[in-house]
């Protein structure tokens, strides 16, 4: 194991999910203008935008995408900062082949990460990106010429196109007319220039923090209830009526009850399947396999199915895409609305659970009242990205199901019961295993986390 | 294979092939060993119009700032106005984004110093022993450098150049000018500067777009154009620029192009003429035409290794009055130690003005002279063969060994033969009072040479 302890730290990580890295020291301009001339080649001749999120360097990173990109001949716009919902609807409402998100997402500051989209606007399928890394680890790249290297050109409008996207899709003068002050922490991220001027425009107050794109993050950008202390504070003392907390990059969003509680990442989707379902968008929801059963109930509820799939933005979107989904999203709180995009959409997300409090004029609490009582642990185990698999795979062999319904190996391996599941599979981002569990009572879900959190660390 | 041929990684910097071997790659790992050599600080860009210029400085910027760099785009203009930036900017370093007079897919980078002077030969090649071993220093998120945009390199240089002259002097003469700039990183600010200085200016390949419509190089058979212009225009004067704005030939009023020669001897009178002090700095393969002025003037003339830096050092050291190349690179040491197109117009149409007098007038006032420049295929591995045989066999005639072999003849005759900086070749240039004889001495060492192995 020691031996191995070097290896593990090595901050990088080249999967179907991008490239993400530690800037510094695995994250380098050769590095990044490698993979985005495998890009162009893969995706062009044509058009690419590339967009980025607050991190600082994102300024480094942006470069060296233009030049590996215009050294392909792909023609580069240059969104600037924008949530990377904007620039998958700008893609897929475009003639772009492309587009590269500069964002690590909810990762923390020292990581930046690459992430692909297709000419559509949602990320490069598994398929598909293992292309990209065969033309990536090829290294033969398209050269263009001297004479076919289009100039980089700007859109900063992208940003503002979203926001109307998404106005077009919720009741504005319901939400106007209900009057909600709201507090918003944008962790300095990339919705920290659109979301506080974008919620006035619907009509709320608003009390803004962390709304400032120049500054560092005030704290890991994953709007978790352990970074939610300072907006919860704030909707005390503000007297609001919910708040919201914004990732890095705009794909997940937090919540927080007029009250003060954070009810945790899971209620997002939650309510906002609540919300699209309630008004009676047409299509089952899908989510991935770890996402809290409450899911399965509000489908229920309204008659609907729940379509599981692996963990990952993408298996998200493309599962959203055939089943005609009426919602998609993930318990992490990135939420896919498929009438806007098909992309995890944090201000999107925000707008409809607007739209859910306007329309039952009743408050925050209440609406999370209403969502089915689960208790969901996570866990993770650090583990060399040499061993991951086969770990898993020794502990499928000797699985104890005895309480178990159904097995899924879609994504790692998943065992259900009606009251109960645990899902134990490899993270895409990170050197590590995660155990999840959910249960009904709360010790039944530690136990289980207990148990298989030992299982796997005896295998290691 | 012709891109297996076409990178040249050397004390001069850097140079490519874009499409073949100028890639994002090679240039951000530039990129990093500079920020490396540098240990951060401020690095001010600037490049010349070529389309590849923009993709060239994204790899750079992105590779300076990973080095905790932070990148001052002064974005495209004359590669001397970006070593006054450097200077002005009090930065620490300095990148022109320019292949010069290489044809439109080269592109290359030129490495300067905190003094916007080029690096040296000694810390060129510390740069690239840095480039080697590849061991950048890399620095965290939180300590990245940041990008900033300068728009006034240009006005600040052009006024430097303006406030060095007499322009009363020019504008009364109000001289009609054909400006030629290749549409190179020139183009816009000499006419601007012309005009300024009261100059009636007619401006031909005026668009910096790199789409060269000519060598840019400003060799007599390259101005064709230029020539044909300043007859049908009866102008005074026809200057050609190259790309990147510091290499300067002129055109007579009667439409002859007299060799890019002279615009470093015309340069050095007037400088010679202005300042009490100092010697002339050429390098060894200069005409001897500036030996005439610096005879006229009762100067000291100091010769150098053949490149930029080599000239600028020795001007440094000495306290020169002026100085430059015969290729027609001029340095006025009152602006700024660097080659510079600008401040070249700026003295030539100065000392016009004041003496009243055409270009064929002052090109009278020199001997006849006339020079040949010739190159042959020349692996590095066989220069020192090929130079020792070119010894032996002036073996009793003067020589210079400084830089390679120059020999003196009667007469004041001259050839210098020497392995050049940027490419796989042996330049071999011969000056003599007729055509004929130079050629002659020009072709005797390249059949030493070719004998020699070459």
């Amino acid at each position: 194991m020691s031996a191995l302890s070097g290896e593990m730290s090595r901050p990088l990580k080249i999967t179907i999910a991008g490239v993400r890295g530690v800037v510094g020291q695995t994250l380098t301009p050769d590095l990044l203008v490698n993979f985005s001339q495998a890009f162009g080649t893969y995706a062009g001749p044509g058009r690419v935008l590339v967009s980025r999120d607050t991190r600082s360097s994102g300024r480094m990173v942006a470069p060296c995408v233009f030049s590996g990109l215009t050294a392909t001949g792909c023609e580069v716009v240059d969104l600037g900062v924008c949530p990377t919902a904007a620039l998958q609807l700008a893609v897929g409402r475009s003639d772009a082949v492309g587009g590269v998100a500069i964002t690590a997402g909810h990762n923390p500051a020292q990581w930046n990460a690459l992430k692909f989209c297709r000419d559509d606007g949602i990320y490069l399928n598994a398929r598909q990106a293992e292309e990209l890394l065969n033309i990536y680890h090829q290294k033969e790249f398209t050269k263009a010429a001297w004479d076919k290297l289009p100039p980089v050109g700007t859109d900063r409008a992208a940003g503002e196109r979203h926001l109307e996207a998404i106005r077009a899709e919720v009741d504005v003068d319901a939400i106007g007319a209900a009057g909600l002050k709201i507090a918003v922490d944008c962790a300095n991220g990339a919705c920290a220039s659109f979301t506080p001027d974008f919620l006035r425009s619907l009509g709320c107050e608003v009390v803004a923090i962390n709304d400032d794109p120049e500054l560092p993050f005030p704290h890991d950008p994953l709007p978790t209830p352990s970074n939610l202390s300072q907006l919860r504070a704030l909707v005390a003392a503000a007297g609001a009526d919910a708040g919201f907390a914004h990732d890095a990059d705009g794909d997940r969003l937090g919540l927080v009850t007029e009250s003060g509680e954070a009810p945790g990442d899971e209620y997002t989707l939650c309510l906002a399947t609540e919300m699209v379902l309630g008004r009676g968008d047409k299509g089952p929801v899908v989510t991935n396999l770890s996402t809290t059963m409450a899911v399965d109930e509000i489908a229920r509820k309204h008659g609907r199915d729940v379509i599981r799939t692996g963990v990952g933005q993408v298996f998200i979107a493309e599962a959203a895409v055939n089943y005609e989904a009426a919602i998609a999203g993930e318990g992490s709180g990135g939420v896919v609305f498929p009438r806007i995009n098909y992309a995890h959409d944090s201000i999107a997300t925000l707008a409809h659970i607007l739209g859910l409090l306007a329309e039952r004029e009743v408050p925050m609490s209440a609406l999370v009242a209403e969502v089915p009582k689960y208790t969901i642990v996570k866990r993770e185990i650090a583990c060399p990205p040499q061993r991951a698999y086969s770990v898993l795979e020794d502990l499928r062999q000797d699985l104890e199901v005895s309480w178990a319904e159904e097995i899924n190996l879609d994504d790692g391996i998943k065992l259900s019961a009606s009251d109960r599941w645990v899902h134990i599979r490899v993270s895409m981002t990170e050197p590590k295993i995660r155990v999840i569990t959910e249960a009904r009572a709360q010790g039944l879900a530690m136990d289980l986390a207990d148990k298989y959190v030992r299982r796997v660390e005896r295998l290691l | 294979m012709a891109g297996m041929q076409s990178l040249k990684i050397g004390v001069s910097g850097v140079r490519g092939i874009v499409g073949q071997s100028l890639t994002p790659q090679l240039v951000v790992g530039f990129a990093e060993a500079f920020g490396t050599y540098l240990d951060g600080g401020l690095v001010v860009i600037g490049r010349d119009p070529r389309p590849s210029g923009e993709m060239v400085l994204n790899a750079l910027t992105g590779g300076l700032l990973s080095t905790g760099c932070s990148v001052i785009d002064v974005g495209i203009c004359p590669t001397p106005t970006m070593q006054h930036a450097v200077v002005d900017l009090g930065a620490d370093g300095g990148i022109a984004i320019t292949a010069s007079h290489h044809p439109a897919a080269w592109n290359a980078l030129k490495f300067c110093r905190e003094d916007g002077v080029f690096l040296n030969q000694y810390q060129a090649e510390e740069l690239l022993n840095v480039y080697h071993q590849g061991a950048f220093v890399l620095r965290p998120y939180d300590a990245l450098g940041r990008v900033g945009v300068d728009e006034g390199a240009v006005n600040r240089h052009l006024s430097k150049v303006l406030s060095s002259v007499d322009r009363e002097a020019i504008a009364a003469m109000a001289p009609k000018v054909v400006i030629d700039s290749v549409n190179g990183a020139g183009a816009d600010f000499a006419e601007g500067l012309l005009q300024k200085m009261g100059c009636e200016v007619i401006a031909i390949n005026d668009v910096p777009n790199g789409r060269f419509p000519r060598e840019p190089e400003p060799l007599p058979e390259n101005l064709g154009q230029l020539c044909d212009a300043v007859r049908e225009h009866g102008a005074d004067i026809g200057f050609a620029q190259d790309a990147d704005g510091d290499r300067l030939a002129i055109v007579s009023a009667e439409g002859e192009a007299i060799g890019e020669e002279f615009t470093l001897a015309f340069a050095a009178d007037a400088m010679a003429a202005r300042d009490a002090e100092g010697p002339l700095v050429t390098n060894l393969s200069t005409s001897r035409l500036i030996e005439e002025v610096a005879e006229r003037h009762g100067r000291t003339l100091l010769r150098t290794k053949v490149g930029e830096v080599n000239v600028v050092e020795r001007m440094i050291a000495t306290g020169a009055v002026g100085g430059g190349e015969g290729n027609g690179g001029v340095i006025d040491p009152k602006l700024h130690y660097c080659r510079d197109n600008l401040a070249a117009m700026a003295l030539i149409l100065q000392a016009m003005a004041q003496r009243d007098m055409t270009v064929e007038q002052w090109r009278r006032q020199f001997r006849t002279s006339a020079i040949v420049k010739d190159r042959l295929d020349c692996p590095a591995g066989k220069t020192q063969r090929v130079i020792l045989a070119l010894r032996r066999h002036y073996e009793g005639r003067e020589i210079d060994l400084t830089e390679g072999v120059k020999v003196f003849f009667d007469g004041g005759a001259w050839m210098h033969a020497r392995p050049s900086n940027t490419e796989p070749i042996l330049r071999v240039i011969a000056e003599a009072d007729d055509r004929e004889t130079a050629r002659r001495l020009c072709d005797e060492a390249l059949q030493v040479a070719a004998e020699a192995g070459c």
